[in-house]
């Protein structure tokens, strides 16, 4: 991996292969490219004359996985129950639908698709979301069908996926809308408010005549009570819910400040004498707005567990019927049909082998990194990968009913569940704003008594001097630069919680499959035959293994000189034989290897080993392939080590395979085999004896166990539902930027912690000065804003420094943040 | 001094207006995608293909 590469790819930046000879000119200049799928969409881009966008993008793509997209693969799209079903009403004749695009990282995708699909004719609107990869698309179906324009996508290496119509993705548009108006009232509200404030403030006590100053006093009650009113609202909500629900949460000294001083400004505007805090008002309501929009987004980013259920499902299936057989759509399905899934496919929908042999890649479902055996009789799982042969299958479970459904409305089950630090944090307040309140209470009594006159200002200065201004931003505003410096890093923040608790972990579970290993293996060790050498071992394993998509078939991919494969035939399970220069190979396990060719072979030794049997020959060569490991995965689990942090596996993994990844890396426990009710067991039974978990993991499968974890970290590319249940995502292909999180994590804390005694020792400094009424108003009104503004100095100190050390620890990060 | 009495009012109808025209793009999407706007403007050579793409959408 950390070879320095001689040749890279020029559109997907990997490394060229060796004895790899393709090239696209592109800008007058001949450019080097890694595999015919770049080179496919190199060209596809240079002859549609967009060439620009090597010049605008900001992060390199993934490499695109097939050549060439067969456009039949979507036939089922432009079939009137799919549209009916996914795209919005016909107006005008045309249509709009919202697709999921893969592989979107920089506004430069959304340049690239906009121009390219412009190109067809009909198609009228094409707005590509570049934070969740969803593009808004309007089109005529008449004059293009959605299959050409889906088809279009996947050949320049967007492949499209279609979108569930409830995927709340009208709520979260909303809910940006509403916010976004908040802001802008807030925003202008506040502007205007202390404009005239300022006037007040620089004429001075007694410079202005009091009608005037009377009368600015009423233009910033009329501008500032519609404005706190309506952009308040969050604030006004969430401290109801929190009162119903009988529980003094930070919004509702928030609210009451709110409206306090706002409705006693109001009263001494129209009645009495004395400050009014129009300008504080309304600047306190923006700020933390800004906030609370911030985290909002952030949120929304990480996306919705539905269209990720539709990542793993395939686009159509192929229906069978007495004539022959039809592409349908996912939601054409019923119960009983009977459907054919080719080789390379994904299983549309749970059902039952009733033909064909072939191997199923469960690993997104239940963990299992190698392909197992169907036959007749069998069930599959929707989402499963067939490879190594074609099945048919009669449907049992459909839409919802399906396993892969279940996981999902899990998540969303056990999302609902508060975190245990969030809960703490806000039995904290409780206490504090409670002892504000109360002691507000009692020198009101007591100035009552004591000095009639005084209790407003009292009050007043009381309730906005300990007004919990600077510990309600304390927390937001540290996270939320944090998030920002994270982001940066290529880490994603779904849950700012979980900033705070993460140095507090004490274990961290790692799911192995696809989380400290890369999708597919390499090649460990070659023991050469005595008539074939090295090179030709392997020259003959890369043409042998180009008909295979088993996982250990890409392990050979690097090696393929192109010699002549005739027969070339992959076994589900076993191996790949063919034919080369007039004599047939063998190449798999032992055992089949053995039979095939009717010689005796004994086993290599530990690992996965391949044997390469040439006809006539006794002796095979053997090669050793191993799973790849992320880049940063070593520096991770040293970093862990480091700071104290056990590290454990679990995995759904064979023992073998688990065991010899929990060597090589340095992880003390491991588990193999395990089911995810397992994992979770495991993860409550550390729990339970005291340790605060950590689970990082990628598959369907891990999902519920991230969820069960106090602070659950998801890896983006993998399966892309795991994301939108983990609290935190690190994006890009290797571990660095979980390195980075256990870096920077301490110093979140520390920040927020700084924060929080700052803000609670000001308040409580301040509170009995106030309630003895040493303090007047308006040095009360200076004080807040000046403890507050303290918080987001200190906050914004969080950012730079993440700034620096990305520079230092940077130098080895492929281009991936930006985008984020 | 008395100008006031009527600039003032004046602002806050102002600021009424820009309100309504905040509202009324938050409403259109206008703040939906920030990121591509950005590169169109560079994209001065493609004019004559995107003017064509509007006649053929028309």
């Amino acid at each position: 991996m950390n070879k320095p590469a001689e040749k890279t790819c020029f559109h997907c930046g990997e490394p060229v292969p060796p004895a790899t000879d393709l090239a696209v000119e592109i800008g007058g200049q001949s450019r080097a490219m890694c595999c015919a799928g770049c080179r496919a969409v190199a060209s596809l881009i240079h002859s549609a004359g967009l060439d620009r966008y090597y010049d605008f993008r900001d992060a390199l793509p993934e490499r695109p996985d097939a050549p060439e997209a067969d456009p039949g693969r979507f036939a089922a799209w432009d079939r009137d129950a799919v549209l009916d079903f996914h795209a919005g009403p016909e107006t005008n004749g045309r249509r709009s639908i919202v697709l999921v695009l893969e592989n979107v990282h920089c506004a430069a995708c959304a340049w690239l698709v906009h121009r390219y699909l412009g190109q067809y004719p009909g198609v009228s609107e094409t707005r590509l979301d570049v934070g969740d990869g969803r593009l808004h698309l309007t089109f005529d179906p008449a004059q293009t069908p959605l299959s050409a324009l889906a088809a279009a996508l996947e050949r320049i290496g967007y492949p499209p996926h279609l979108d569930t119509p409830d995927s709340g993705l009208d709520r979260d548009r909303n809910e940006r809308r509403r916010m976004l108006r908040y802001l802008i009232v807030a925003a202008l509200g506040m502007m205007q408010v202390m404009s005239y404030a300022l006037a007040n403030y620089i004429g001075g006590a007694g410079d202005m005549d009091p009608e005037t100053e009377h009368f600015f006093r009423l233009i910033s009650m009329i501008v500032a009570v519609p404005v706190a009113l309506y952009a308040g609202q969050p604030f006004y909500r969430s401290a109801l819910q929190h009162l119903r629900q009988r529980h003094l949460g930070l919004d509702v000294p928030v609210a009451a400040a709110i409206l306090l001083a706002l409705f006693s400004s109001v009263a001494i505007t129209l009645f009495g004498s004395g400050e009014v805090y129009f300008d504080s008002v309304v600047m306190f309501v923006f700020f933390l707005l800004l906030g609370r929009f911030a985290v909002m987004l952030a949120r929304q980013q990480s996306g919705a567990v539905h269209s990720a259920l539709a990542r793993a499902l395939p686009g159509q299936a192929r229906r069978l019927t007495e004539t022959g057989s039809e592409a349908v759509g996912l939601v054409e399905l019923q119960e009983g049909d009977r459907v054919q899934v080719a080789d390379g496919d994904v299983v549309p929908a749970d059902g039952v082998v009733t033909e064909g042999d072939a191997s199923v890649d469960e690993s997104l479902l239940s963990g299992e990194s190698e392909p197992r055996r169907r036959a007749p009789g069998d069930a599959v799982l929707a989402g499963s990968l067939v490879t190594g042969g074609s099945l048919q299958l009669r449907i049992e479970r459909i839409g919802r009913a399906t396993v892969i459904s279940g996981i999902a409305d899990l998540l969303s089950e056990a999302r609902r569940r508060r975190p245990r630090l969030a809960q703490l944090a806000d039995r904290a307040a409780a206490w504090f704003i409670a002892l504000i309140l109360v002691s507000t209470g009692l020198a009101a009594i007591y100035w009552w008594n004591a000095d009639p006159a005084r209790v407003i200002p009292v009050t007043l200065a009381m309730l906005v001097v300990a007004c919990p201004c600077a510990l309600a931003l304390g927390t937001p505003t540290a996270l939320a630069s944090a998030t920002r410096g994270l982001a940066r890093e290529g880490v994603l923040t779904a849950n700012p919680d979980a900033l705070e608790g993460l140095p507090k972990i004490s274990h961290v579970v790692f799911d192995k499959t696809g989380t400290l290993t890369e999708p597919g293996t390499r090649l460990a060790e070659v023991r050469p035959a005595p008539d074939m050498d090295r090179d030709r071992v392997l020259a003959l394993a890369g043409a042998l293994e180009r008909v295979s998509n088993h996982p250990v078939a890409r392990a050979f991919t690097g090696f393929d000189r192109g010699l002549v494969v005739q027969g070339g035939k992959s076994v589900a399970g076993a191996g790949v034989v063919g034919r080369i220069d007039g004599r047939r190979y063998w190449l798999g396990r032992s055992a089949w290897v053995a039979e095939q060719a009717g010689v005796a072979l004994a086993e290599a030794g530990e690992g996965i080993w391949l044997a390469l049997l040439a006809e006539g020959a006794e002796q095979p060569a053997w090669i050793r392939v191993e799973a790849r490991f992320r880049a940063g995965a070593r520096a991770l689990i040293e970093r862990l080590n480091a700071i104290g942090v056990e590290v454990i596996l679990a995995s759904g993994d064979r023992r073998v395979n688990v065991d010899s990844a929990a060597i090589e890396l340095g992880i003390g426990e491991s588990h193999a085999e395990m089911l995810p009710e397992d994992k979770l067991a495991l993860i409550e039974r550390l729990q339970r004896s005291g340790a605060v978990v950590a689970m990082v993991g990628d598959g369907i499968n891990d999902a519920p166990v991230l969820a069960g974890a106090d602070i659950s970290i998801a890896l983006a590319e993998g399966a892309a539902i795991a994301r939108t249940q983990a609290d935190l995502v690190a994006t890009g292909r290797d571990l660095q930027p979980l390195v980075a999180l256990f870096q920077r994590a301490p110093a979140v804390r520390r920040i927020i912690r700084q924060n929080l005694v700052w803000a609670l020792s000001y308040n409580l400094c301040a509170l009995p000065l106030a309630a003895a009424g040493l303090v007047p108003p308006w040095a009360a009104a200076i004080g807040m804003s000046a403890s507050s503004i303290a918080v987001v100095v200190n906050a914004r100190r969080l950012g730079r420094a993440q700034d620096r050390q990305t520079i230092q620890s940077g130098s080895e990060r492929p281009v991936v943040a930006e985008a984020a | 001094m008395k100008i006031i009495y009527v600039l003032i009012p004046l602002s806050l109808m102002l600021l009424g207006l820009a309100v309504w025209a905040f509202f009324w793009a938050v409403k259109n999407d206008q703040f939906e995608d920030l990121d591509t706007p950005a590169l169109d403007i560079l994209d001065d050579d493609e004019t004559e293909d995107s003017d064509t793409n509007r006649e053929k959408r028309e």
